[in-house]
């Protein structure tokens, strides 16, 4: 598919395009470092106005998935299309009008610390539009209030919590108010009460705003309470995909493994720790000293 | 292991990765370059508000280890040349001498050393955060160019400021010779100005200038590069801060050394006087 293409097949009765089709698209994507391959063959589509929650254990491939589908990462093969435009092939431009249409809340937030709360919210706005100042400080003042940040706005990063930086981080990724947004592990880091928080301002911004959610967590209750649909990766691969009622009623092995937690599975790394903590607990056995 | 099974190879993809590495590098130095001048007249690539803040980090927060170490470096100079210099002819010599050593050599020289352990260790750390902790690639996300918005108002800054440091650390390297040749060795003030004026030449000045930008260059080339290609944790940034300041001594001296030769070549070519 040429970078032109773009899933604005219809248009509004003021003729303003509508997007239709997929959110996002991932076609036969591969990728590999070195012998790992991480990515293998992977597609699927995500549509729109949807929380889909990619889940799996560590080192299977969930992170280089978000990587690739937010362009920061170049693939062996295969696609990855956002609102029918694939960002790798694009023109500088293209990719450009393409970052406008995703925000990103990243594991750690990743404000910029030499700017407060508010001057990263703005930084988005800035930099894509002409509007004037007045208006951009209007935008972040609602971005922030949308969030429960609108006190915090004149401080750094370095002077707010963990919660709160989440928080301004979702505001600046929605700045722009993109259709789709991209979550890192939100919840990583905090207590079960912010966690509700961020799981409820995820709900809330895509029943209100219409976006598409992608979320990368392994944090179970989490799961079941945001998600519309659940994808979990394993060796690179999709091994399930189904709505939380689907997935806690599934039989399959890896699936029920990693829902209860157990050390014992086909999940390799798990077993592989539970060894090695067999293997100190007989270690340490035998050094005791005789009664 | 790679190295004893198969040497050539191994030296091969040594040299492979060295050259990449030093292609990007240069890239991203040049990228840089064009950022930083489009962005005088584009506010977007970079707020105007970042230069003026990098600009006093850069160079008028240097002012004082500038003055202090040149007036040292003068002194020492005299200290240890006016003897040895007076068994051949009059100690006066010396002036000259410190004349030019200092603005054509020492002065653009230890001027970038300092600047590179004051600021380019500050760019590759503060940078290298920045990597680690996703914020270069938060940027990216948002459609802001990284290189223009982090890189270009740097490298602006240490293009205009390590030349004017450099200018403070000649003025007081010569202001701490002549004090110490005109109270320690006894030399006649109106002798020293005498000598200073005949030895020294408008281009030692210049010439140390504009070796003075193409070291601001190469600093902040390296020290941002390796700040921007840092991965994992704190550890990392700390070795690559102490390999930015490794790499920037080198290629100063290098250049340095290079710029000597181009100097020479036209001087003989009577290019230059």
């Amino acid at each position: 598919m040429s970078p032109e293409h773009s899933n604005m097949a219809e248009t509004r009765s003021d003729g303003t395009p509508v997007s239709v089709g997929p959110a996002i698209s991932v076609r036969n994507l591969s990728k590999a470092y070195g012998d790992n391959k991480v990515i293998d063959n992977m597609s699927f589509d995500l549509e729109r106005g949807r929380v889909y929650v990619v889940m799996g254990p560590s080192g299977c491939g969930k992170s280089t998935l978000l990587r690739h589908m937010i362009g920061a990462e170049e693939q062996d093969s295969g696609q990855v299309l956002i609102d029918g435009m694939d960002i790798q092939s694009a023109n500088p431009r293209q990719r450009e009008e393409a970052k406008r249409k995703y925000g990103v809340l990243f594991q750690s937030a990743a404000l910029l610390n030499g700017l407060t709360v508010a001057q990263n919210v703005a930084l988005p706005i800035q930099r894509h539009t002409d509007l004037p100042q007045s208006t951009i400080d209007l935008m972040v003042r609602l971005k922030l209030e949308l969030v429960g940040m609108g006190e915090a706005a004149d401080k750094y990063p370095y002077e707010i919590s963990g919660g709160m930086k989440k928080r301004a981080g979702l505001a600046r990724a929605i700045a722009l108010d993109p259709a789709i947004v991209f979550y890192d592990e939100p919840s990583a880091g905090l207590d079960p009460v912010m966690i509700g928080v961020i799981d409820k301002l995820i709900r809330d911004l895509t029943a209100k705003l219409g976006i598409t959610s992608v979320v990368i967590t392994h944090e179970m209750p989490s799961i079941f309470r945001i998600a519309d649909e659940v994808l979990m990766l394993y060796g690179g691969r999709i091994v399930f995909r189904g709505t939380p009622q689907d997935l806690r009623n599934s039989n399959a092995p890896m699936v029920r493994q990693f829902i209860n937690g157990d050390p014992e599975g086909p999940i390799n790394a798990p077993r592989q720790l539970a060894d090695l903590s067999e293997r100190l607990i007989a270690g340490s056995k035998r050094k005791e000293p005789a009664k | 292991m790679a190295l004893f099974a198969d040497p050539v190879g191994a030296l091969g993809g040594l040299v492979n990765r060295q050259l990449r590495d030093l292609g990007a590098a240069v890239r991203f130095g040049l990228v840089a370059v064009g950022y930083g001048f489009r962005g005088l007249f584009n506010r977007r690539i970079y707020p105007r508000r970042d230069l003026i803040v990098q600009m006093d980090y850069t160079g008028a927060r240097s002012t004082a280890i500038m003055v202090l170490l040149g007036a040292m470096v003068g002194a020492s100079l005299v200290i240890q040349m006016t003897p040895s210099l007076s068994r051949y002819g009059p100690p006066e010599l010396v002036a000259g001498v410190v004349g030019v050593s200092v603005l054509r050599t020492l002065g653009p020289l230890l001027a970038a050393i300092i600047f590179a352990g004051r600021v380019g260790a500050g760019f590759t750390a503060e940078l290298g955060t920045m990597a680690v902790s996703e914020e270069i690639l938060a940027l990216e996300t948002m459609g802001i160019n990284p290189v223009g918005y982090l890189v270009a108002p740097r490298f602006l800054a240490a293009c205009i400021m390590l030349p004017a440091c450099t200018v403070l650390f000649d003025l007081a390297a010569l202001a701490g010779g002549y004090f110490v040749g005109i109270h320690q060795f006894n030399i006649p003030s109106e002798d020293w100005f005498n000598i200073t004026k005949q030895f020294v030449k408008m281009s030692d000045f210049t010439f140390g200038l504009a070796k003075s930008v193409l070291f601001a260059w190469l600093i902040t080339l390296v020290c941002c590069f390796k700040g921007f290609h840092a991965k994992g944790s704190g550890i990392e940034v700390g070795r690559a801060t102490m390999q930015a300041i490794v790499i920037c001594l080198i290629l100063i001296i290098l250049s340095d050394t290079v710029m000597s030769l181009v100097y020479n070549f036209l001087f003989r070519m009577g290019i230059v006087s």
